[in-house]
């Protein structure tokens, strides 16, 4: 019987397709006989219809609907076969089209809900050939584009179109006979197929193997059946050995089950043996395990093979496959709970029998495997398959909701390991959970949480069918397992309250227990989260005392991208809670090279600079983000931008001359290109807005650069919006006052603080903060008149002239000192006497450059703060003094080139005279009033 | 008030013995209930010694003259310990206590060990032993014996980490002693030790030096050279780095510390920006002044925080020490605070103002 079997699945395919090609008519016969049986009709009508098709070439005749539509579809298939032969996939895929629009008519004149067979025979052949060509790398390259594209348009478009009628195909996969035989009754077949399975228990294992491994290779589309038949007719032999071990389930004995272990483990890599065949004979073999400890060995076998499923580095694991794993993972784990004698690691070298040790053995077992590797490669499937799959359709979703499955796991072990003591391993499995959790916001973790019990309740209901199907298949299958493990690891994750929770639980364990590399990328992970949560201070705080900013150069790839995107929230976080030079801070690094995109891998970003090599590419491919662990990047944009116009344009109407002290590139730039254009629309995309914004906010006109801003659509991504927006509104505000006073305060002779509240709808105290800032930084000249509540300007504005010769006085004060600095390094500097002079020269120097300060009012707060603490400080009150000065006199700015001159010249002139030199060059400092006032008028 | 109390927070990182003068303080200020404070002074002897202490504690917050049985229990015990260690420690008790002999020991550690064992039969034992009966010297509230053996023992041991529990010993002990000098010599010792590369894990040395920054208010608020110990050494980056990361509460004695003294005004700037970076995690009315002061100008604000900030003083142990002349009880930290509080102010305000109207 098996051997009947096996005669017709070697020959599946082949047979079919020639049976198919010779014998096109029988085709619509097979179909119209399936419909017609399935409706309840006798193979009358088919006969009927199959004559009507010999004799449809001569004469008209007129049909029903029905076998019109079932004759469409026959050609169709034709076309299909023919467009095969010649390998055109431009054609193939064109009939393919046809075909679907087709069967929709079929379906609906047949009124029933069954598909014709024939269209699912098409479809396996498709499959197949597909499968075939895809296999063929070398045919693939050698195709013309045309050709290519149509191939891949064909294999998605079919993996999609196929996934509808699995079932049917497997079916057809399986019984080929039922799809083209039209005399045998269903029911016939059915009962058939019933005794096949009640037979099948004892006598065929080979069917079951085989009928199973189809299953795999349905989903598979790698491709992993090109030779299907071919090697299962290899390892025939095999399924003869396994047939013996069922025959007389008594007999089998550990050095058997030892001895094929050993013998398909040998096979991998190896030609010929089909790597799922071999997942399936290694299932077998845990069957028929005699001991735990041998039935651990096996099925860590298992596991590996079935990671052995995908061979290249690009595709992902089959997810049902990848789910089989998990489950054989958590039997693993089942093992380890029940006999806790039995130890895992690579370390020990376990000797040959160690496996025969049985159940109730109490010394320790070794048995080789690594826990941890299983698990992260799990992962590392889990997040390939996500980067692979379109996230626009639901097979996203679908795979998403696998999350939990795999948290399962990974608790389990982490468990199992922090039992077994080896906590360094928990460490690694708590980060990998920790990435899996840390970039969910507490709504979406909740979401997570109410999955996870809901996928209980219906996995338990999936779970009794599968369960059910389970117990049938272990029923004909074979014999039950010698070793029944039950279910002795929970199935269900455990979630604290909050991700919080979790994270902190999870943290502290790596913290101590971590090696470096998972420290880092734990605590990068715990910045991220603490930034979503709103909580920024501590996320700084956590980032500054680890100072991972310093090593991140050095650290691997995906680690810097995570930095990155730490980096991101960390900004998007200083921007919520409004600390706008915080937010610039984080981001415009980001921002600098323009190559966001990349700098976060949410996407392939095409420089037009270097084109990047293939190799490159995949490279970059292969880092990529999942899509829903995205940051928002218009979001991120506008965050960047809006924080760099507040701290921007202020500082562009302070330093109108100096268009050099720039605080962001990045800005600066894209406002340039804004201003070039002739003519500017209403706003489309972000930067548009925030340009608009920026042009109203230039000139002092809060509203308008709110409004603009408001007007963005991104603001809904946030979580509380109402306030971030509140809170723009008031920095808007202020901002534009400040602008404003940069801008006008010359056109001004005193401005009363009423009118700047109502001018920019402040409060007075806020306005009268903003503008003692600005008074306290010397940023405005201006002083308060306390009894009528006025700001007096004090005309000090510098004309273009003066403001370019303060420019120069700087630089030559540091061309100055630099000279001192190299000719003292030249003499050696010992000179008596020479310490205190530097001192001298030291506050000389730097009450110059404070001075212009004062002046240009450059270097906005920090610099203008601490002089303005130390200097006043002193109670001389030299800046004022220096103000009063410049407003007796009228012209100046003709700043002593000569007195530098003679400066540099007497101190050339002689070390000798350094004290004293020194002395009167102290004294220029502080003279530079009078200096200036001597003006070189 | 007490919600600027800072006790708790303190404790955390003093030593039992330490807290008491703090609890003293709190006790005189009656922020809190008399029986609480005695509760938790009942508390805090659990962990030493002082056993008869305790009795009286007891007796006073219960009225009672008897006293529970777990202390009578507990003294029996201590005395029998202390008997213990007297005779274990005695060899080389003895031998300190004789002048002549302790001449001749040498500044050489190892030579001093050598003849110990060879002439006296002291060996690492006994040696080990002194510092155990120094320990319990002062957990019974003996600081003065305490100090001396610890001094005795840290010629004599070689022990690095032993050594440094016995610094961390004087220099409790001598400020318990108020002996501000020596424990302010103490004081740079132990952070030389803590400073220098060879500590052993980077979390346990910042542990040590939020210590060093508690017990060293004490000394700090006492000494008369401390308000500019305080800001060397809490202004040097790596205890900034401790005060930022474990104890912002300390930014308070800092900045009371800078606006005090005169010269250091240059420092201001600097704890600006540090308050500022930490004012989500610690802020009290005087760092909210200097933070209206010189953050937001705002005046009003300053005056009012002014006001708060003069409670603060008077209820902190360390900045609120009163000095008592003739019939005068002042608080000379809380006037110099105000004066220069003010003067600030002023000089803010006449910054920017051209014209003040000042009826």
């Amino acid at each position: 019987m098996a051997s009947r079997f096996w005669g017709q699945g070697d020959s599946d395919s082949e047979e079919e397709e020639q049976e198919i090609e010779s014998e096109a008519g029988s085709e619509s016969e097979d179909e119209g006989g399936d419909a017609g049986g399935r409706a309840g009709h006798n193979p009358y009508l088919v006969t009927n219809a199959s004559d009507s098709d010999e004799s449809d070439s001569g004469q008209r005749v007129v049909r029903s609907l029905k076998d019109k539509r079932n004759e469409e579809l026959k050609i169709t298939v034709d076309q299909m076969r023919n467009a095969m032969k010649i390998n055109d996939w431009v054609n193939l895929q064109e009939s393919f089209e046809k075909l679907n629009k087709q069967l929709e008519k079929v379906v609906r004149v047949n009124e029933s809900t069954t598909l014709p067979n024939m269209y699912i025979m098409a479809l396996v052949l498709l499959e197949d050939f597909l499968a075939e060509a895809l296999a063929n790398k070398e045919a693939k390259k050698k195709m013309s584009s045309s050709k290519a594209r149509a191939l891949n348009a064909m294999k998605q478009k079919l993996t999609k179109n196929n996934k509808q009628y699995e079932n049917l195909i497997q079916e057809c996969r399986e019984h080929p006979e039922r799809f083209e035989d039209d005399d045998v009754e269903d029911k016939d077949v059915e009962d058939e197929d019933e005794d096949e399975d009640s037979d099948g228990d004892i006598e065929d294992p080979d069917k079951i193997a085989v009928s199973g491994s189809e299953e795999e290779g349905d989903d598979d589309e790698e491709g992993d059946q090109d030779g299907g038949a071919w090697e299962k007719k290899l390892s025939k032999k095999d399924k003869l050995m396994d047939k013996q071990f069922l025959k007389d389930p008594s007999e089998i004995t550990w050095d058997i089950v030892d001895k094929k272990l050993k013998e398909i483990v040998a096979s991998r890599g190896k030609k010929g043996i089909g790597r799922i065949e071999r997942v399936e004979q290694l299932t077998f073999l845990t069957r028929v395990a005699k001991t735990p400890a041998q039935k651990l060995e096996i099925l860590f076998h298992v596991i590996s093979a079935q990671f052995d499923v995908n061979p290249s580095l690009l595709g992902h694991m089959p997810i049902n496959v990848w789910k089989k794993c998990v489950n054989n993972m958590l039997l693993v784990l089942d093992i380890l709970q029940q006999y806790p004698n039995i130890e895992v690691d690579t370390s020990v070298e376990p000797d040959e029998k160690e496996t025969q040790k049985g159940a109730d053995y109490d010394g320790k077992i070794h048995v080789t495997g690594d826990l941890v590797a299983f698990l992260e490669r799990l992962d590392s499937e889990f997040f390939k398959s996500l980067q692979c799959t379109d996230p626009y359709t639901k097979d996203y979703v679908q795979r998403l909701r696998d999350e939990p499955l795999f948290l399962v796991v990974a608790q389990n072990v982490q468990e199992y390991l922090e039992r077994a003591g080896n906590l360094k391993s928990a460490a690694k499995i708590a980060l990998r959970r920790v990435e899996l959790v840390y970039y969910k916001p507490q709504e979406v973790y909740y979401a997570m949480r109410k999955l996870a019990d809901q996928a209980e309740e219906c996995g338990e209901v999936e779970d009794a069918e599968a369960g059910e199907e389970h117990q049938v298949a272990d029923d004909n299958r074979g014999p039950p397992p010698f070793v029944v493990i039950p279910e002795a690891v929970p199935r269900k994750p455990t979630f604290p309250e909050s991700s919080r929770g979790l994270m902190d639980l999870l943290m502290s364990l790596i913290y101590k227990y971590g090696d470096e590399r998972t420290k880092a990328r734990a605590m990068l992970c715990d910045i991220y989260n603490h930034a979503i949560s709103d909580e920024f201070s501590v996320a700084r705080d956590l980032l500054l005392m680890s100072h991972l900013q310093d090593g991140v150069q050095l650290m691997d790839i995906s680690s810097q991208i995570l930095f990155n995107r730490v980096m991101a929230q960390l900004g998007l976080g200083a921007f919520r809670a409004g600390l706008i030079i915080e937010a610039h801070g984080c981001l415009s690094e980001l921002y600098a090279t323009g190559r966001v995109k990349e700098l976060l891998a949410q996407g392939v970003q095409q420089s037009r600079y270097h084109e990047k090599t293939p190799e490159q590419e995949r490279l970059e491919r292969r880092r990529q983000m999942p899509y829903h662990m995205h940051i928002n990047l218009e979001l991120l944009e506008a965050t960047h931008l809006i924080s760099a116009m507040l701290i921007e344009v202020p500082n562009m109407a302070a330093n109108s001359y100096d268009r050099r002290k720039s605080m962001n590139r990045t800005f600066r730039r894209l406002l340039e290109i804004s201003e070039r254009q002739t003519f500017v629309g209403p706003p489309e995309n972000v930067r548009d807005h925030v340009m608009a914004a920026t042009r109203a906010l230039s000139k002092g006109d809060y509203e308008k650069a709110f409004d603009v801003i408001n007007s963005l659509e991104i603001w809904k991504l946030l979580r509380n919006k109402e306030h971030v927006l509140q809170m723009l509104k008031l920095k808007i505000k202020e901002e534009a006052l400040r602008t404003y006073l940069f801008s006008y305060s010359s056109c001004y002779e005193s401005l009363s603080l009423g009118q700047l509240t109502t001018m920019f709808d402040l409060s007075e105290q806020q306005a009268h903060s903003i503008v003692s800032k600005m008074m306290m930084h010397d940023e405005l000249h201006a002083s308060w008149d306390q009894p009528t509540k006025c700001i007096i300007f004090h005309n000090v504005d510098q004309t273009r002239l003066q403001g370019l010769l303060f420019q120069m006085a700087d630089k030559l004060s540091v061309l100055v000192e630099s000279n001192e600095r190299a000719y003292e390094a030249k003499t050696g500097g010992t000179l008596e006497g020479a310490p205190p002079r530097r001192r001298g020269d030291g506050q000389d120097s730097s009450n110059m450059g404070r001075w212009q300060e004062n002046f240009v009012s450059s270097q906005g707060r920090q610099g203008g703060g601490r002089s303005g603490y130390s200097g006043r400080g002193g109670g001389s009150g030299r800046g004022g003094g220096y103000q009063r000065d410049r407003a007796g006199q009228g012209s100046r700015g003709g700043y002593g080139g000569s007195r530098f001159q003679d400066g540099r010249d007497r101190f050339q002139d002689g070390r000798s005279r350094t004290q004293s030199g020194s002395m009167t060059r102290g004294d220029g400092g502080a003279r530079m009033v009078s200096l200036n006032r001597a003006g070189r008028g | 008030m007490a919600e600027h109390d800072l006790t708790a927070l303190m404790a955390r990182h003093m030593d039992c013995h330490l807290v008491f003068p703090l609890l003293e303080f709190l006790q005189e200020q009656q922020l809190h209930a008399d029986e609480e404070i005695l509760e938790a002074k009942i508390r805090l002897l659990g962990g030493t010694n002082m056993v008869d202490y305790a009795m009286d504690i007891h007796k006073s917050l219960h009225a009672t003259e008897d006293v529970p049985e777990d202390m009578v229990k507990r003294r029996t015990e201590v005395v029998s310990r202390l008997r213990a260690l007297e005779e274990a420690a005695a060899p080389i008790v003895s031998f300190l206590q004789s002048p002549q002999l302790v001449q001749e020991l040498k500044p050489d550690k190892q030579y001093n060990i050598h003849m110990l064992q060879e002439r006296f039969q002291i060996g690492p034992d006994q040696i080990e032993a002194l510092y155990q009966y120094a320990k319990f010297q002062f957990d019974c509230g003996n600081y003065s014996g305490a100090a001396d053996y610890l001094y005795q023992y840290r010629a004599l041991c070689t022990n690095s980490e032993k050594s440094l529990s016995a610094l961390w010993g004087k220099l409790a002990a001598e400020i318990l002693m108020q002996n501000w000098d020596v424990a302010l010599e103490e004081l740079n010792r132990l952070k030389e030790i803590i400073d220098s590369k060879n500590f052993s894990s980077p979390l346990n040395q910042l542990q040590n030096r939020i210590w060093l920054m508690h017990w060293s208010l004490f000394i700090f608020f006492n000494h008369e050279n401390g308000r500019n110990g305080i800001i060397d050494l809490f202004f040097q980056d790596r205890y900034m780095n401790a005060i930022q990361t474990n104890a912002p509460h300390l930014l308070r004695y800092l900045a009371t510390a800078v606006v005090v003294n005169k010269r250091r005004r240059n420092m201001l700037n600097e704890l600006i920006r540090v308050i500022q970076q930490e004012q989500h995690d610690y802020k009290d009315p005087i760092t909210e002044f200097l933070e209206c002061l010189y953050v937001n100008y705002d005046f009003d604000g300053a005056q009012q925080k002014l006001m708060e900030c003069e409670q603060v003083i008077l209820n902190d142990p360390f900045l609120g020490k009163r000095i008592v002349e003739g019939n005068f009880i002042t608080v000379p930290l809380r006037d110099e605070f105000l004066e220069n509080a003010r003067l600030f102010i002023f000089e803010t305000y006449c910054r920017i103002h051209r014209c003040i109207d000042i009826g």
